[in-house]
């Protein structure tokens, strides 16, 4: 602080001035000084009370997606239900539908509860076996193709619960609600609670939130962002292979090779435009151009990567140029004035002096991207897929679908559970651009260099 | 302990290295230099002096075609390194600057290693083979640049970590690397504070031996101790060229003369 100490009392006489007394000016100079700072703090503190708002409220609503409920009972697997025919030939028992599965499990539901004496008043068997997630079949019957030997055997399975007990043991579902609710009843979550109390129900860490392809509407339980993560990180490669190269190169010749002239300074302009187009109207034109005339598949990653790389080139050409303006123009001269060429003094000392800028500036821009949605909507990134895409180069072409998108499409589902599990997504997202924000910090440490 | 000891001024001087003739630079609309022709000399400190924006600059890095970065920039007339147009539409400014090396007016070592600096030239050139010609090459010219035993220790550490003086020797000593014939020095003493500067300027004093320097400064005292020809230039003209003690001593302009006892300028 630079203010002069304030006297206490203002008996300054005129003939002389005393620097013990500070005048009129001075005081209102310190004030608005003062004022200045206070504005300044006040911004700084509503924007950090936001900030905490947010996280708090995301966290508070998607870390229930990284839980989950379980039960733990051994089940019968019926040879006379699961094979037919008897011969555990596969073909064959991938003809016996989940269906199947689903009977031999409710058994196994109703076995547990009798076997732990639990007093089930008016419960159907069908309010029983609704404790489990309707996914539970196809988990089992999965395990069960994968092995065939296990049929005629008792396995001990953790199967999911169902999305209302889950939502019960995390808070979201209460005795009210559920009265209210036809998909459950007080007294399926009392004789969830039991199972609870004995050990059968836990609730654990929920890997399949980060591995699981989407869910259909009925069975939030089993949603995960698995194929969100892989179609986002396709996209990724996508834009990395493509935008970087191109935008870094674009740059280094716009910056150092291009002649000053009426048609660097259109491209100029139009670049700085491109960066200001709404990003739907890249989705348009991802449509039009890669889809209908091109013809490459809809849901696609490539398509995806595609329309993002045109979106972040702008960001990356940007702040690259910026980075090579801000390398002094003494170190181009030197390299010159030693005989180097000018493509020797770009490369073997431009570009090295301008990497941090170049690298923050294109880790921004694909985090840019990696967050982007509506592009993504238009080029039917938005649709339910069920299958993984391939390994990479073919899998750019299977559908996927992306981090943002998935939460986008979770909101609009009706069940509440779906706002955990979008909220969860959120937190992956999140979780990715800390990284790429981290990484950028680090790369810019180690190649910063003084002079 | 320096390399060597101050030397007498006893380097004959040599013949006609360059030779400028009725040479123009425009930048835009701007006609910075005007008819300027003047013959400089092997083995000779060739001293540009002058008020400041009247072209001594500019003139010196029209030697070396470093004017040609500036799209704006616009040279006629002649000017001959050798009796070779250095302006021919066959002469590659890069391999001309190999030749006529040249020094900033602010130290600018790249921010890599003492060696590494040094070694550039070299590398870029393809003046060596392995790896020990490179390191005698470099040893050679922080010799040359009297530097050698301030950094001999310490080649790998970064050159922008040495001293003012140091830096601007270690810029000396990157431009002798590729064995230059012509070192053009662009005031290499601005930036240094007065012990620095009488390093270097012992240092261009040796550099006499084997190159024709051409050294542009602000400073006539130093024109006067380290030059054997001076080149008044005056509002883009080059008023008047001579032997440094002529110039000093009888000055046949007026112009010079009342530059030189400090009325103008």
């Amino acid at each position: 602080m630079t203010d002069m100490p304030m006297p206490r009392s203002g008996t300054a006489s005129a003939a002389k001035s005393s620097l013990m007394v500070a005048d009129a000016n001075t005081r209102r100079r310190n004030a608005a000084e003062k004022r200045f700072r206070l504005y300044g703090a006040t911004a700084i503190g509503v924007a950090l009370l936001a900030l905490v708002v947010l996280l708090f409220t995301i966290v508070r609503d998607g870390s229930g997606a990284f839980r989950q409920t379980y039960l733990a009972i051994p089940v019968q697997l019926n040879a006379e239900v699961l094979d037919p025919k008897g011969n555990r030939n596969p073909e064959e028992m991938a003809k016996v539908l989940t269906l199947s599965y689903g009977k031999v499990l409710d058994a196994a539901v109703e076995a547990a509860v009798v076997r732990e004496n639990i007093q089930i008043q008016g419960l159907t068997e069908k309010q029983i076996s609704g404790l489990i997630s309707k996914e539970a079949s196809a988990q089992v019957r999965h395990r069960v193709l994968a092995n065939p030997d296990l049929i005629g055997q008792m396995i001990d399975v953790d199967v999911l619960a169902n999305g209302r007990v889950d939502g019960f043991f995390k808070g979201r579902v209460s005795m009210e609600s559920a009265a209210n609710d036809k998909n459950t009843s007080p007294e399926q979550l009392m004789l969830a609670q039991e199972l609870r109390d004995r050990g059968l129900m836990v609730t654990r860490f929920n890997w399949n939130f980060l591995t699981n392809p989407d869910a259909s509407d009925q069975r939030p339980e089993a949603a995960g962002v698995g194929i969100a993560i892989l179609g986002s990180l396709y996209m990724m490669l996508v834009v990395l292979l493509l935008a970087v190269p191109i935008g870094v190169g674009a740059s280094i010749y716009l910056e150092e090779f291009a002649p000053k002239n009426k048609w660097t300074d259109i491209i100029e302009v139009n670049i700085s435009n491109l960066a200001a187009v709404p990003s739907i109207v890249f989705g348009i034109l991802g449509l039009a151009a890669f889809i209908n005339f091109a013809g490459l598949p809809q849901s696609a990653p490539i398509v995806g990567g595609l329309v993002l790389t045109l979106m972040t080139l702008p960001t990356i050409i940007i702040s690259t140029r910026a980075a090579l303006k801000a390398v002094p123009p003494s170190i181009r001269d030197a390299a010159l004035g030693v005989g180097a060429s000018k493509m020797q003094s770009v490369f073997h000392h431009v570009l090295p002096l301008a990497m941090p800028g170049i690298l923050t500036g294109t880790i921004i821009g694909l985090a840019q991207a990696l967050g982007e949605t509506a592009p993504l909507l238009l080029i039917g990134m938005v649709a339910f897929v069920k299958n993984y895409p391939a390994a990479p180069p073919e899998g750019l072409f299977d559908p996927a679908s992306a981090l943002p998108v998935q939460v986008y499409n979770w909101t609009q589902r009706s069940d509440p559970a779906f706002i955990e599990r979008a909220s969860g997504a959120i937190i992956v997202l999140l979780i990715f651009l800390f990284c790429m924000n981290l990484l950028a910090i680090y790369l810019r440490r180690k190649f910063e260099r003084r002079w | 302990m320096y390399d060597m000891n101050r030397v007498e001024n006893a380097v004959s001087q040599g013949d006609i290295k360059i030779s400028a003739n009725d040479v123009q630079v425009y930048y835009g609309d701007k006609h910075a230099i005007k008819d300027v022709s003047v013959d400089i000399l092997d083995k000779t400190v060739t001293a540009f002096i002058g008020p400041s924006g009247c072209g001594k600059s500019t003139f010196l890095r029209c030697i070396n075609r470093m004017n040609d970065t500036i799209p704006i920039a616009r040279i006629e007339g002649r000017i001959a390194l050798d009796g070779e147009d250095i302006y021919d539409r066959r002469v590659d400014p890069v391999q001309l600057r190999a030749k006529v090396g040249m020094v900033f007016q602010k130290p600018n070592p790249f921010p890599k290693s003492i060696y590494d600096n040094v070694a550039y030239g070299p590398r870029i050139h393809g003046m060596t083979r392995n790896r020990a010609d490179l390191d005698q090459i470099v040893e050679k010219a922080l010799r040359g640049a009297a530097l050698w035993n301030e950094v001999k220790d310490r080649l790998h550490e970064p050159g922008t970590g040495l001293s003012g003086g140091q830096q601007q020797r270690l810029c000396i000593a990157r431009a002798v690397a590729t064995e230059p014939e012509v070192l053009l020095m662009d005031e290499p003493c601005s930036a240094l504070d007065p012990i620095a500067t009488s390093q270097v300027e012992e240092l261009i004093d040796q550099l006499r031996e084997k190159y024709s320097v051409v050294i542009v400064t602000h400073s006539m005292q130093q024109a006067a101790r380290v030059s054997q020809k001076t080149a008044f230039f005056h509002l883009g003209h080059l008023v008047e060229y001579g032997d440094t003690d002529d110039i000093f001593t009888k000055p046949q302009d007026s112009r010079t003369e009342a530059y030189i006892s400090g009325r103008i300028g």
